[in-house]
């Protein structure tokens, strides 16, 4: 992956009348990176998105999009950006065809590339048999299939996307998933809020989170998961809990607790390290009979919500 | 793509939202509703013997002229609608996300929408002379109808330019409208009333710029009886342009002040 980043935000602030929505809010995502930017509700993802668009106005801090600040001059950073909206409302007095062109005249597509690229989009989206007809008669999740062809009509170097999946059925949900994946294969940058936190989990290479208005961790996903777990933990079940094993298991010096469900034993470590071979013997050692031995994996959603906790 | 064609695509875009809101068509349909209605009552003027045949054959200024506050509806519509309903919808969002000038996206929406108001004035136009070749036959000075045209044009960017201002400054296109038609019927009123106690006074009023103008241009260029045009006055048609050209440019400052200085607000409606 290259190293230079084409999406820099630094130290952005901006106030909502008293209100500070964002708070000295940096982060920077590398070329080709896949970056997942979760929150709350409110913790300022969609007006980092709009100031980085240059929609809002930040009273302090600035955007740098492949070098060019889109407030200061839109018409160079936003030519290399494709946009699609969280709950967008496209113009519904347009077809979807009419959309997509209008969209390619905007970024000044010749009329050729301009058919090429909407029957090509529509087909990527799902929508070719609607491309004739007027975008109100769409549904929510038709508006939102709609929504990232549009974002893609200018094969944008950065696609940036506000809970682009919002809306939509189960199927079209992964469908969208392999999608993104394969654009970042093809190179592109991808920066996609989403509070489907199994969603970023599967395809994003890199998190940063907001909270209140302040980045809580920005960086690769393996780090934020190291960052914001407390203990790792094994699970065990066991043919029948003996108070030998028990003891012999709390007894060794790097299991932090030991706390039994029937019998499941949920092993504490104190450690971030995989000792289940260990455990395993010690269990055959007090002549136990294992079932099964797992080492819990930490999932975003745990780290998430450590983070929010401010922990770390 | 250059400026000036990213001005022109969002001008394109421009007429295509008006003319899919149906309340414009309804408008050019009742405008000219409104002139045959009164080609017809003029008709029965001068069967009546009420009008001479001087003026009968100069009645394509007043089929024309009597458009005038229809012309100044639409422009309120046309205006009011263009910079707000993109707020109202979300669409803005879209649009100012796009590698376009901020700057450029309100020239493109004033030149769309102040064009798509001058094929409307246009048509106007068209219809009031050919209503008043089949009511009254020949007609005299039809060689200044294009100027005529031209004058109603310019006339009609007060209050273009006024609900455009009120359209951005707003976000909100029922209020931008009900600004402008509210400042359209209490200047009217007020500039009668102070025309009649004060004299010149009431120039200063928007109305009397945008409502004189056209018959002031007509009146230095055709001879005409006083139930036509009024008496020539070069400096009251100077003094009309000069104000039509300063609220003008004064509203559409305001407009861009407001719209370079200010976020994107997100749907409104």
């Amino acid at each position: 992956m290259a190293s230079h980043s084409v999406l820099n935000v630094s130290n952005l602030t901006k106030y909502y009348g008293k209100f500070k929505a964002l708070d000295s809010v940096s982060f920077k995502v590398d070329e080709g990176c896949m970056y997942g930017y979760l929150g709350p509700n409110g913790a300022g993802k969609t007006t980092t998105i709009r100031t980085m668009l240059g929609l809002l106005k930040p009273n302090q801090g600035e955007v740098q999009i492949a070098g060019a600040n889109p407030s200061k001059d839109p018409v160079r950073a936003l030519q290399l950006v494709g946009y699609a909206s969280e709950l967008p409302t496209l113009q519904t007095f347009f077809t979807a065809e009419q959309l997509l062109d209008f969209m390619g005249k905007m970024f000044g597509l010749p009329m050729q590339t301009r058919k090429e690229k909407t029957k090509h989009l529509l087909d990527l989206v799902g929508l070719k048999e609607w491309g004739k007809k007027k975008i109100g008669n769409y549904s929510k999740g038709m508006v939102q299939r709609l929504s990232v062809a549009l974002a893609l009509i200018n094969d944008p170097m950065v696609l940036i996307m506000d809970e682009p999946t919002i809306g939509m059925d189960p199927e079209a949900t992964a469908h969208f998933r392999n999608l993104f994946t394969n654009l970042s294969k093809d190179g592109k940058t991808i920066f996609i809020s989403s509070h489907l936190l199994d969603e970023v989990q599967r395809i994003c290479t890199h998190v940063g989170m907001i909270n209140k208005g302040k980045i809580v961790f920005t960086g690769p996903i393996e780090q934020m998961l190291e960052a914001f777990t407390q203990q790792w933990v094994v699970e065990a079940e066991v043919e029948k809990v003996t108070e030998n094993i028990l003891l012999s298991l709390k007894a060794l010096e790097f299991v932090n607790d030991v706390k039994v469900d029937g019998n499941k034993l949920s092993i504490e470590l104190k450690e971030k390290k995989d000792v289940r071979g260990e455990i395993s013997s010690e269990i055959f050692k007090q002549k136990g009979v294992l079932l099964s031995l797992n080492l819990r994996q930490v999932t975003l959603e745990d780290a998430y919500l450590q983070a929010l906790k401010g922990g770390q | 793509m250059d400026a000036l064609g990213r001005v022109a695509v969002i001008a394109g875009y421009e007429w295509k939202r008006a003319l899919a809101k149906k309340k414009v068509l309804a408008l050019i349909i009742l405008a000219i509703a409104f002139q045959t209605l009164i080609m017809v009552g003029l008709r029965q003027l001068f069967v009546g013997g009420f009008l001479t045949n001087e003026a009968s054959s100069l009645i394509w200024i007043s089929g024309v002229l009597e458009g005038g506050l229809f012309v100044q509806l639409i422009a309120i519509i046309v205006g009011g609608g263009s910079m707000s309903e993109e707020y109202e919808h979300g669409t803005a969002d879209i649009l100012l996300s796009k590698p376009i000038k901020r700057v450029e996206y309100m020239s493109g929406k004033f030149l769309g929408g102040f064009s798509l108001l001058a094929m409307v004035e246009g048509l106007t136009t068209f219809v009031g002379v050919i209503l008043s070749l089949w009511f009254f036959g020949a007609q005299t000075g039809l060689q200044f109808a294009p100027l005529m045209f031209l004058a109603i044009v310019y006339s009609s960017l007060i209050f273009f330019c006024l609900s455009f201002m009120f359209s951005e400054l707003f976000r909100g296109s029922t209020i931008a409208m009900l600004f402008a038609l509210g400042i359209l019927f209490a200047s009217s009123i007020l500039s009668t009333i102070l025309g009649l106690l004060y004299g010149n006074l009431s120039r200063g009023f928007p109305t009397w710029a945008a409502i004189s103008f056209p018959p002031l241009l007509m009146s230095e260029l055709i001879t005409a009886p006083s139930t036509v045009l009024p008496a020539a006055d070069t400096g009251a048609l100077y003094e009309a342009a000069l104000i039509i050209a300063v609220y003008a440019i004064v509203f559409i400052l305001i407009a861009a002040f407001r719209l370079l200085k200010s976020d994107v607000t997100k749907k409104t409606g």
